[in-house]
C-alpha cells in the first residue's frame, strides 16, 4: 500500500493535525522525476486510494480560521450571474434612489465576502474611478448643454474652433442640466460599484476555468493583467515618494509627470516580462498545436474575412451582401469557439461544480432584474427620473423589494 | 556514476548587441547536490542559471553556443515551456511569479499545463505544500503574503512537476533575514528529504554557504565566464571577497580548510594563540559635530497600528548611525519621518539641514536612459549646482564603467548603487539609506561603505536602516536598535553590538574583534612595534 496513505490512516482523528512522522513519510514518498506522460496513470491509483483520507486529514492550523469564511466561497459563475443581474438592475432602474440601493448592496456584499486580496482592496479605487467619471461627465455636460432655463451661475464662455465641432463651451450653468447629468453619472458609479464588488469577491481563476476551453488562454492573460492594477497603484505611491525624496521633501513640478510615469511604466513592463518567463518556465501553452487549433485558426480567419467584407459591403450600401457576409462571419466565430473548445479537455485542479447554494444565489439574483422589467412594462414611473420638471425621485416599495433580492449572497454567509 | 542532473556542454552566450557573458562553459551538476553559484554583480550568474531551462536564449535572443541537457532533452531543441517538468526555475523577485490568485491553484498551474490527471494533481499539491511547510497558506492570495512566504510558494510552484533540478536565482536577495532563513531552510530540507538537486545563486553567503555541497565562482564582469571549476565550498570561497566573514578570517589566519560556520570557526579560534593578542585599540572616533536632525518624542500610527511610540534620536554631523531591528520595528518609518516625507502624529523633528532619503526600492528612482542622466537629474532639480558632483559620485560608487548603460539593464545590486548615487549627489546634510545593501555583492558593499565614510568625513551625517549587522560593524560609528516602535539601545557600535545576541560573526568567534580588518590590523601591529 502507498506509504502516504498509511501515514494518513495512522494519524489521529479527523481534522486533527497530521503527525510529524506522517508528514515526513509523505515527503519521502515525493515522486521522482518520471518521463512525461508516464506519470499520470501510476499516480492515479495512489491518489484514488488516498483521496478520502487526504480530504479528511487536511491540516487546519488555528490562525487560518479567521481568514477562511465558514462556508465554501460561492462559485465564480454564481458571482458572474449576480454581477450581471446587479448591473442590469442599474440599467433598468436608473433613478438615483435605486442606484443608491445597489451601491449599498455592493458594499454589503464586499464587507461580507471580500477576502484579503489585493483586488478586494482595489474596490474603493474602482469606486473612485466611477466617481471621477461621473464628475467629469457633469462638468462637461454642464459646460456644453444649454436649454435656456434659469442659470445657477454663469461662467466665461468661448466658442471652439470649427475643427473641434464649433460649439460653445461655458456660459450659463443650469440646475436642471447639472442634476440630470449627475443622476446619469451616478448610474455609472453604480455599475462601477457592482464591477468592483464582483472583482473583490470572485475567484478570477475559477471564472476562467469555468469558461469554454477556447477562452482559457486569453481569459488567463486577462486575469493576470487585472492583477496588475493594485501592483501598479503601489508602484505609483512608491515612485511619488521617491521623487520627493530626491530633493529632500520638496516637490519640483517641472518635468514631474515624466519622472513619475517612466519608472511606473518600466517597472510594470519588467514585472510583465518576469511573469511571462515564470509562466513559460511552468509550461504554459506547452502542448504542440493540435488539429483543432489549426481548424479554429482557419475559422477565425474566415470570420475576420466575413466581418471585414460585411463592413465594406455596408459602406458600399450593398445591404444583402453585407447581411450574408456578416452571417458567415458570425458562424465562423461560433465554429472557432466550438472547435477550440473540443480539443482535449484541460485538466483542472480541484474543479468545483455549481452547488445548490450557487444555483439558488444565481436564481434569486436574476429575480431582481426580472422584477424590475415587469414593473417597467407595467408602467412604473419611478424607475427613471428626469430633472424637468424638478422633483424628488420617488421610491416604489415593489422595486425596492426586487432590488433586495440582490443581497442574496450575503444572506447565509453572515453569522 | 549517474547522469548529471544538468549538463552544460560548451555553453557560450552574448546578449543581442553585447559582449560575450559566457564562453565555453562546461559544468555538470550532480544529481542530488546543492551547487552554490557565487560571483560579483553582473558577472553572468543569472545568465548561467537561465540557460538551465532555456530562458537563455529562447526568451532573450542573442548568440548562443553549445547546449544544456536535462533528462536527455537539450535546450537547443526545447523551449522553456517544454522543459517545465525537467527544470524548476525561480527568480529573485518573489512578487512577479504568481499567475493564480490562490496559493494552491498557483502550485497546480504547472501540473494543469502538463496535463496531469486531477486526482494525481490533488495529491501532488498536498505533498508539495507539506514539503515546503506552507499548507497553512493554501487559501491565501499570494499578494498578501510576506516576501519569505511568497518565495516558498514560488519554489513550491516550480517543484510541483517533480523536476530533475531546481534552479533558484538569488531567491533571498529581496528578503529580510527571517524570510531568507525560512527559504533556505526549506531548500535544505527539500534536498535532504527528497534528494532534490538544487542550483542556487546567492550574494548573502553567511547562510547559503554552509548548506551547499559544492560551490562555483563565476568570473568578474568584463571577462566572460569560462571553464567553471566547481569544488568544495570552503576552498572555492576562500579567495572570494564576498565570502562569509568567518571564511575570510580563516583565510587570514591560514586555517585549512577555511570554516563556513561560526561553530567551526569558534573551534579553530580556541586553538589559535594569535587571537589572544592585544584587543584592538579603541579606534579614534571622530568627535561628532552639531546635531543636524533630531527626533523628539516622535510617535507615528499607520493604519491604526502604533509604528513608532516615543522615539528620541539625535543625528550629529560626522556620524554614521546604523538603525537595526526586525521587520516591522519601525526603521523605515523613522527614516521617512527624519526625511520629512511623513509628518509624525506626536512629537517633532528638528532639522538644521537638508535630509535626503534613498528608498528600499531603487527602481522607483531609475528614469533612464543612462546611469549618468539618472544621477544628474537630482542636481538639476536642486537648481543646477555643482555638476562635477555627478562624476564624483559615479566614481565613488564604482559606477564609472556603467555610466552610459541603461539603468534598467543592470543587476539588482548595481541598480541599488545608482539609486544611492542619484540621491547622494545632491549633497544633503543627512543621507538616509533604507536597506542599501539588498542584493549587493561584496565589491559594491565595499564601495558603498567607502562612500558613506566619505560623507561623514566631509561633515555630513548618514543614517542607514539595515538588517546587515556585518555592515553595521564595518561602517557605523553608532548603532540604534529599534524594537516594537521604541529605541531599545543607542550607543557606540562596539558597545551595542558586543552586548547583542545577533553580533557580527567575527565578534562571536574572536571577541573583542568586530571585523576581519581589525584582526588583520592587530596581527600587523606587533610587527610595526619591532621596527
Amino acid at each position: 500500500m502507498d506509504p502516504a496513505c498509511r501515514a494518513g490512516v495512522l494519524a489521529p482523528g479527523p481534522g486533527g493535525p497530521v503527525t510529524v512522522a506522517g508528514q515526513r513519510r509523505s515527503r519521502t514518498d515525493f515522486p521522482r522525476p518520471a518521463p512525461r506522460g508516464g506519470t499520470t496513470t501510476g499516480i492515479r491509483t495512489g491518489g484514488d486510494l488516498c483521496r478520502g483520507v487526504t480530504l479528511r486529514l487536511r491540516p487546519e492550523p488555528v490562525h487560518n480560521v479567521a481568514v477562511r469564511p465558514a462556508s465554501p466561497p460561492l462559485h465564480a459563475v454564481a458571482w458572474l450571474v449576480w454581477a450581471v443581474a446587479a448591473a442590469a438592475s442599474v440599467e433598468l432602474a436608473t433613478s438615483p434612489v435605486y442606484v443608491a440601493v445597489v451601491v449599498g448592496v455592493a458594499f454589503v456584499v464586499v464587507s461580507v465576502h471580500g477576502e484579503d486580496t489585493p483586488l478586494a482592496r482595489a474596490f474603493p479605487l474602482l469606486l473612485s474611478v466611477g466617481l471621477a467619471f461621473a464628475l467629469l461627465r457633469v462638468v462637461l455636460t454642464a459646460a456644453t448643454t444649454h436649454t435656456g432655463a434659469d442659470a445657477l451661475f454663469t461662467t466665461p464662455s468661448f466658442t471652439l474652433p470649427r475643427l473641434l465641432g464649433g460649439f460653445e463651451v461655458g456660459g450659463p450653468v443650469e440646475l436642471g442640466v447639472v442634476l440630470q447629468s449627475a443622476a446619469e453619472g451616478f448610474a455609472i458609479v453604480g455599475v462601477m460599484a457592482v464591477f468592483g464588488a464582483f472583482n473583490a469577491v470572485v475567484s478570477h481563476h475559477e471564472l476562467v476555468q469555468s469558461a469554454p476551453r477556447a477562452f482559457y488562454e486569453p481569459g488567463l492573460i486577462l486575469t493576470v493583467s487585472i492583477a496588475f492594477v493594485p501592483a501598479t497603484v503601489a508602484t505609483v505611491a512608491r515612485v511619488r515618494e521617491a521623487d520627493r525624496a530626491r530633493t529632500g521633501g520638496r516637490v519640483v513640478r517641472r518635468g514631474r509627470l515624466l519622472r513619475l510615469v517612466v519608472p511606473v511604466m518600466e517597472t510594470a513592463l519588467e514585472r510583465a516580462l518576469l511573469l511571462a518567463e515564470s509562466m513559460d518556465a511552468r509550461g504554459f501553452a506547452s502542448g504542440p498545436p493540435t488539429r483543432a487549433d489549426r481548424v479554429a485558426g482557419w475559422c477565425v480567419l474566415a470570420a475576420l474575412a466575413g466581418l471585414g467584407g460585411a463592413f465594406v459591403a455596408l459602406v458600399g450600401r450593398a445591404r444583402g451582401a453585407a447581411l450574408a457576409l456578416g452571417l458567415v462571419g458570425v458562424f465562423a466565430v461560433a465554429a472557432a469557439v466550438a472547435v477550440a473548445s473540443r480539443r482535449s479537455a484541460r485538466p483542472r485542479y480541484r474543479a468545483r461544480r455549481m452547488g445548490a447554494r450557487d444555483w439558488a444565489v444565481a436564481a434569486v439574483s436574476l429575480a431582481a432584474p426580472a422584477g424590475l422589467a415587469v414593473l417597467a412594462l407595467s408602467g412604473d414611473e419611478t424607475l427613471r427620473w428626469a430633472a424637468s420638471p424638478l422633483r424628488l425621485p420617488e421610491f416604489d416599495p415593489a422595486a425596492g423589494l426586487a432590488l433586495a433580492a440582490l443581497t442574496v449572497p450575503a444572506w447565509r454567509a453572515s453569522p | 556514476m549517474t547522469a548529471p542532473a544538468l549538463d552544460y556542454r560548451g555553453v557560450g552566450f552574448a546578449y543581442p548587441g553585447g559582449d560575450p557573458v559566457l564562453a565555453g562553459v562546461d559544468l555538470a551538476v550532480r544529481a542530488g547536490e546543492i551547487l552554490l553559484v557565487a560571483g560579483p554583480s553582473g558577472s553572468g550568474k543569472s545568465t548561467l542559471l537561465r540557460c538551465a531551462n532555456g530562458l537563455v536564449p529562447h526568451a532573450t535572443g542573442g548568440r548562443f553556443r553549445g547546449e544544456v541537457v536535462t533528462l536527455g532533452r537539450s535546450t537547443r531543441s526545447h523551449p522553456p515551456r517544454r522543459l517545465a517538468d525537467a527544470v524548476g526555475f525561480v527568480h529573485q523577485d518573489p512578487e512577479s511569479h504568481f499567475v493564480v490568485d490562490r496559493v494552491e491553484g498557483d502550485i497546480a498551474f504547472v501540473l494543469e499545463n502538463l496535463g496531469m490527471a486531477p486526482v494525481a494533481m490533488r495529491r501532488r499539491v498536498e505533498e508539495v505544500l507539506d514539503a515546503l511547510g506552507i499548507a497553512h497558506l493554501r487559501d491565501r492570495s499570494p499578494g498578501t503574503l510576506s516576501g519569505g512566504e511568497q518565495q516558498r510558494c514560488a519554489i513550491a510552484g516550480a517543484l510541483a512537476a517533480g523536476p530533475a533540478a531546481l534552479v533558484l536565482d538569488e531567491p533571498t536577495s529581496q528578503l529580510d533575514p527571517q524570510g531568507a532563513e525560512d527559504v533556505l531552510a526549506a531548500v535544505a530540507r527539500l534536498n535532504a528529504d527528497l534528494g532534490t538537486t538544487v542550483v542556487l545563486a546567492e550574494h548573502r553567503l553567511e547562510r547559503a554557504a554552509p548548506l551547499a555541497d559544492r560551490a562555483v565562482l563565476v568570473a568578474g564582469p568584463g571577462a566572460a565566464a569560462t571553464r567553471l571549476a566547481p569544488g568544495p565550498v570552503g576552498d572555492v570561497l576562500a579567495a572570494y571577497p564576498g565570502a562569509p566573514s568567518v571564511t575570510r578570517l580563516g583565510r587570514l589566519l591560514g586555517w585549512d580548510p577555511p570554516p563556513l560556520t561560526v561553530r567551526d570557526a569558534r573551534r579553530l579560534a580556541g586553538a589559535d594563540p594569535r587571537l589572544a593578542g592585544p584587543p584592538p585599540a579603541a579606534a579614534a572616533l571622530p568627535t561628532p559635530g552639531g546635531t543636524v536632525v533630531a527626533a523628539r518624542g516622535v510617535g507615528v500610527s499607520l493604519g491604526g497600528r502604533a509604528v513608532l511610540k516615543d522615539v528620541d534620536v539625535d543625528v550629529r554631523r560626522g556620524e554614521v548611525v546604523a538603525l537595526l531591528g526586525r521587520n516591522g520595528s519601525g526603521k523605515t518609518t523613522l527614516l521617512r519621518v527624519l526625511a520629512g516625507l511623513l509628518a509624525p502624529g506626536r512629537g517633532e523633528v528638528r532639522s538644521a539641514g537638508r535630509a535626503a532619503y534613498v528608498p528600499q526600492d531603487p527602481d522607483a528612482l531609475l528614469l533612464g536612459p543612462t546611469v549618468r542622466a539618472d544621477v544628474a537629474t537630482t542636481p538639476r532639480l536642486l537648481g543646477g549646482r555643482d555638476p562635477e558632483a555627478v562624476d564624483e559620485w559615479l566614481a565613488a560608487l564604482d559606477l564609472g564603467a556603467l555610466a552610459d548603460r541603461h539603468p534598467r539593464r543592470l543587476s539588482a545590486g548595481q541598480r541599488q548603487r545608482v539609486a544611492v548615487a542619484a540621491i547622494a549627489v545632491g549633497r544633503p546634510d543627512v543621507l538616509l539609506l533604507d536597506e542599501p545593501t539588498r542584493g549587493m555583492d561584496a565589491p559594491s558593499r565595499a564601495a558603498l561603505e567607502r562612500a558613506v565614510a566619505g560623507v561623514a568625513a566631509r561633515g555630513g551625517a548618514v543614517v542607514l536602516a539595515t538588517h546587515d549587522v556585518e555592515l553595521a560593524a564595518r561602517c557605523a560609528t553608532r548603532v540604534v536598535v529599534l524594537g516594537d516602535g521604541d529605541v531599545v539601545a543607542d550607543g557606540p557600535s562596539r558597545t551595542v553590538l558586543a552586548g547583542s545576541l545577533f553580533a557580527p560573526q567575527v565578534l562571536r568567534v574572536a571577541p573583542p574583534f568586530l571585523t576581519v580588518e581589525e584582526v588583520a590590523a592587530s596581527l600587523a601591529a606587533p610587527a610595526r612595534g619591532d621596527r
